[in-house]
């Protein structure tokens, strides 16, 4: 696919998002997939968050604000190579993380889907992470996964958001969620061939995520999924951020170093600081 | 000469017992803490580390004592200060009439003064009924 046909790829999502009970599909498709893709809900966030970081890229490399960003973005290998891209990487995503705006806008990309998926009590992941992957760069790969097999809980979800418009190897793959349930539950049968085997055994059914500039992808942790070599002609910028409802079971990631409150409704901040009365005798 | 004037550094506040159900060593507490002081460019006074003794706060209470002359306290983490809200609220209060600044390493949070709870109070208070919800709020993996 080139990305001359990107902007149609978002005028299917928009028109799928917004048609007759697209409310009540949200969660049917969820339970199907174990992942939506929707178009962004606050278009003027995802402007700020992409024109910012092309601002704090284009000063990492002491070069002038670029007036295209997307454009800037899509051709960054013009100006950073693979040695230098990690430094480059965490440049630009320490800058957003230091923006006192940035996460309330992140959560505003997706804030009616997560709180329909959800809930709304919620706790955000409270540092982003950024990808970026240069066309045919071997060193920033994310090898086949559930994140559910390392720290996460199954109760987090991932808000995947696209900076420039990624598609096919420029993307990332899932395995269909039925596949990854069947997959799952065999996985020691890979303890010998390892990750590689794995992806390998996976290849042919793993889907390749369209996911234009303007839309978002939130996952369940338990998908399993990954990214390879970008072939590509131009680079993928995304930033992942997880959530998940204040008072469902954490894993290894928790509450105070990884996540932190994000929303907590008024009842619930009265009933966390309610006393019984004390001082009788039995 | 005013107090704060002869005021230097930030003392570090570390501990001997798990720290929400984590242990950490000690070494690894003070690499944290140091790097989180590094990064905000804060000067570190040697660690103090509370005894094992659960429900012990005594190298705490010196700690609160000394910030006469020092400028702040970095705990390992926010989770290393009393589970009882009053008692914790009396370590804010202590705090913050001797003009000083409270941080957590783990969390990479700080505290100004009374308006800045919120960012401490918020989690402890979450934390504290976790137990209480479905799986206790704990996804155990080990079975």
């Amino acid at each position: 696919m080139t990305a001359a046909a990107r902007p149609d790829a978002l005028k299917a999502l928009e028109t799928a998002a917004g048609g007759a009970g697209a409310n009540d599909s949200l969660g049917d498709a969820f339970l199907r997939d174990g992942y939506v893709i929707r178009p962004a809900e606050d278009r003027d966030a995802l402007l700020r968050i992409q024109r910012y970081m092309a601002d704090s890229a284009a000063e990492s490399l002491g070069m002038a604000p670029p007036a295209d960003p997307t454009r800037f973005l899509d051709e960054i290998g013009k100006h950073v190579r693979p040695d230098g891209l990690n430094a480059f990487r965490l440049h630009v995503i320490n800058r957003l993380n230091e923006a006192d705006w940035a996460r309330q806008a992140y959560f505003g990309l997706a804030r009616r889907t997560i709180e329909s998926i959800i809930g709304n009590e919620l706790a955000m992941q409270r540092n982003f992470a950024l990808s970026i992957q240069l066309p045919e760069d071997d060193s920033s790969l994310l090898p086949t996964h559930a994140d559910v097999w390392s720290e996460c809980s199954p109760f987090e979800m991932v808000l995947w958001t696209a900076f420039v418009d990624c598609f096919a190897t420029k993307s990332m793959f899932v395995l269909p969620l039925a596949e990854s349930r069947a997959v799952t539950e065999r996985l020691a049968d890979f303890e010998r061939s390892g990750v590689e085997g794995l992806f390998h055994a996976i290849e042919d059914r793993v889907q390749w995520l369209d996911i234009p500039f303007g839309s978002f992808l939130l996952f369940n942790p338990s998908l399993i999924h990954g990214n390879r070599v970008n072939h590509e002609r131009t680079t993928r910028w995304s930033i992942n951020c997880r959530f998940k409802g204040l008072f469902t079971p954490y894993s290894d990631k928790r509450l105070g170093s990884f996540f932190d409150v994000l929303s907590m409704r008024p009842a619930t901040r009265m009933a966390l600081s309610y006393k019984l009365p004390g001082g009788f005798d039995d | 000469m005013t107090d704060a004037e002869t005021r230097g550094g930030y003392r570090g506040y570390i501990g001997s017992r798990p720290v929400a159900g984590t242990r950490y060593p000690q070494r690894v507490q003070n690499l944290v803490v140091r790097d989180y002081a590094a990064r905000h460019g804060l000067e570190l006074l040697l660690s103090l580390t509370e005894y094992a003794m659960p429900g012990c706060y005594m190298m705490l209470r010196d700690a609160l004592a000394e910030l006469a002359h020092a400028e702040g306290l970095i705990l390992f983490s926010l989770f290393m200060l009393p589970p009882d809200p009053e008692r914790r609220q009396a370590v804010y209060r202590e705090v913050f009439e001797r003009g000083a600044t409270l941080h957590a390493a783990l969390e990479d949070l700080m505290v100004t003064g009374p308006e800045d709870l919120a960012k401490f109070e918020d989690i402890l208070l979450v934390d504290a009924w976790l137990p209480h919800t479905p799986g206790r709020g704990y996804w155990d993996k080990a079975g």
